[in-house]
């Protein structure tokens, strides 16, 4: 791990975590944001990269359970981690139920901030699997979105909550 | 179709569903293409309140140019399966090469308007709402917030109803926005706090409850008697929003942004000593 933290030796390096449950390996360089590396070497463009300075969360990935923006994130404190992203919520074609209620009710309209907030929703209904609308509104804050006026996200992730609670 | 573009405010679902009503097929059955001009017409703006309302109803009359030829010719009876539709476009295209319908606008006969003074009624039919906000000023931070917003919107006909809704709620967040917290700062021409860090912009834990309700009272120039749905929401919150502070604090406040340093200063040249929380 040394040569990560060297200032003086800046060349790639390899890394290894899991992104939705596959070890994956890449070679970047330590300072590079793993926004990037997911998107551009991993191929995984769900996280969107909103105003890149950790305010509105359309980047947003778990990593290790913890909901963080991608685009802070230096790839080497990845390093063997366990990476979530909006990709690996879906099992194959059977959507999550967020993304179900997000699509009923009406949760996405430009779809920018839809991966973080879907995302911000799962680890909020992780900790409190059935939340109070006051519960959703204060977990949902760091997730931004310009169209929707967030009541169908709302409405949505307690859609969802009920959908769990119920079966 | 048309070249009017999607970016999240449902446009191709709505479109497709006025083709499909207007064919009389499933909603399925309708492919929208790209809005790309080399494929489709060009329809105009994607602005202005007009996609469903102008652009929509070209579309419906398209569509029913279709049905109406191909019954006009023979090809279909009154009433038809999809499946039956299909074959009768096949027989059409078989006959003549290719099949394919136009509209264009026309602006109704006692509609007037001017396009060099600018003058006129830019459209047949406007929208029509009210907007009441429920605002709390704090004396201590001076900072106005919402507690409840209300919409009754006008829009002739609901289309999609979960799609009209996120149109009124998301306008109106954009309007509380720029009424209570986004300041744009110029300098030289060049906004100065371009950046999520300095231009603030609602958060859900900011915003109030917006309860959206509808009237339809029809527009027989829109698509299936819709009017224009879009910007009126954004229009009507900063005067409801600036009506209820003046209600609350007996000041009178012409401008926005309204900051909690503009609550400030008015209040404080006015009575020094004003304190504690009034509704």
């Amino acid at each position: 791990m040394t040569g990560f933290f060297s200032s003086r030796n800046p060349a790639p390096c390899d890394l290894s975590f899991t992104v939705n449950g596959e070890m994956k390996t890449v070679r970047a360089y330590p300072m590079e944001r793993l926004l990037d590396v997911l998107r551009h070497q991993l191929e995984l463009s769900g996280a969107k990269e909103g105003c890149g300075e950790g305010e509105c969360g359309s980047c947003s990935v778990l990593l290790n359970g913890a909901l963080v923006n991608s685009c802070l994130l230096p790839v080497l404190q990845a390093q063997g981690a366990d990476i979530v992203t909006i990709e690996g919520l879906a099992a194959g074609a059977q959507l999550d139920r967020l993304q179900e209620a997000f699509l009923t009710c009406g949760g996405a309209q430009c779809g920018i901030c839809t991966p973080g907030m879907i995302l911000a929703a799962h680890h909020l209904l992780r900790r409190k699997p059935d939340p109070t609308m006051d519960e959703i509104r204060e977990g949902l804050s760091g997730n931004l979105c310009r169209c929707t006026g967030y009541v169908q996200i709302f409405e949505a992730v307690a859609e969802a909550a009920r959908r769990r609670v119920n079966s | 179709m048309v070249s009017s573009t999607e970016f999240g405010q449902g446009t191709k679902t709505v479109l497709c569903q006025i083709a499909a009503e207007a064919l009389g097929l499933p909603y399925e059955n309708v492919e929208i293409a790209q809005a790309d001009t080399n494929e489709v017409p060009n329809s105009g703006p994607t602005v202005a309140s007009r996609t469903v309302m102008v652009v929509g109803k070209l579309v419906q009359s398209a569509a029913l140019g279709i049905k109406q030829t191909l019954i006009a010719s023979g090809l279909l009876g009154d009433s038809y399966s999809p499946e039956e539709f299909r074959a009768a476009c096949r027989s059409q295209v078989a006959t003549l090469g290719s099949f394919r319908s136009w509209a264009r606008y026309e602006a109704p006969a006692d509609v007037f308007w001017d396009d060099d003074k600018y003058r006129g009624e830019a459209y047949a039919a406007f929208a029509w709402a009210v907007y009441v906000a429920e605002v709390t000023v704090d004396l201590t931070t001076y900072t106005a917030s919402i507690d409840d917003f209300v919409a009754v919107q006008e829009v002739g006909k609901v289309l999609h109803p979960v799609l009209a809704r996120g149109q009124i709620a998301g306008g109106i967040a954009q309007g509380i926005g720029y009424t209570l917290y986004e300041k744009v700062i110029w300098q030289d021409g060049r906004m100065q706090n371009g950046q999520m860090t300095n231009y603030i912009m609602p958060t859900s834990a900011d915003l109030p409850p917006i309860r959206v309700f509808f009237e339809e009272m029809g527009n027989i120039h829109g698509a299936f008697g819709a009017k224009g749905i879009g910007e009126l929401p954004m229009d009507g919150p900063a005067p409801a929003i600036l009506n209820a502070v003046e209600d609350a604090v007996k000041f009178r406040f012409n401008s926005i942004p309204l900051l909690p340093e503009d609550i400030f200063e008015a209040l404080v040249d006015r009575e020094p000593h004003a304190a504690g929380r009034v509704r």
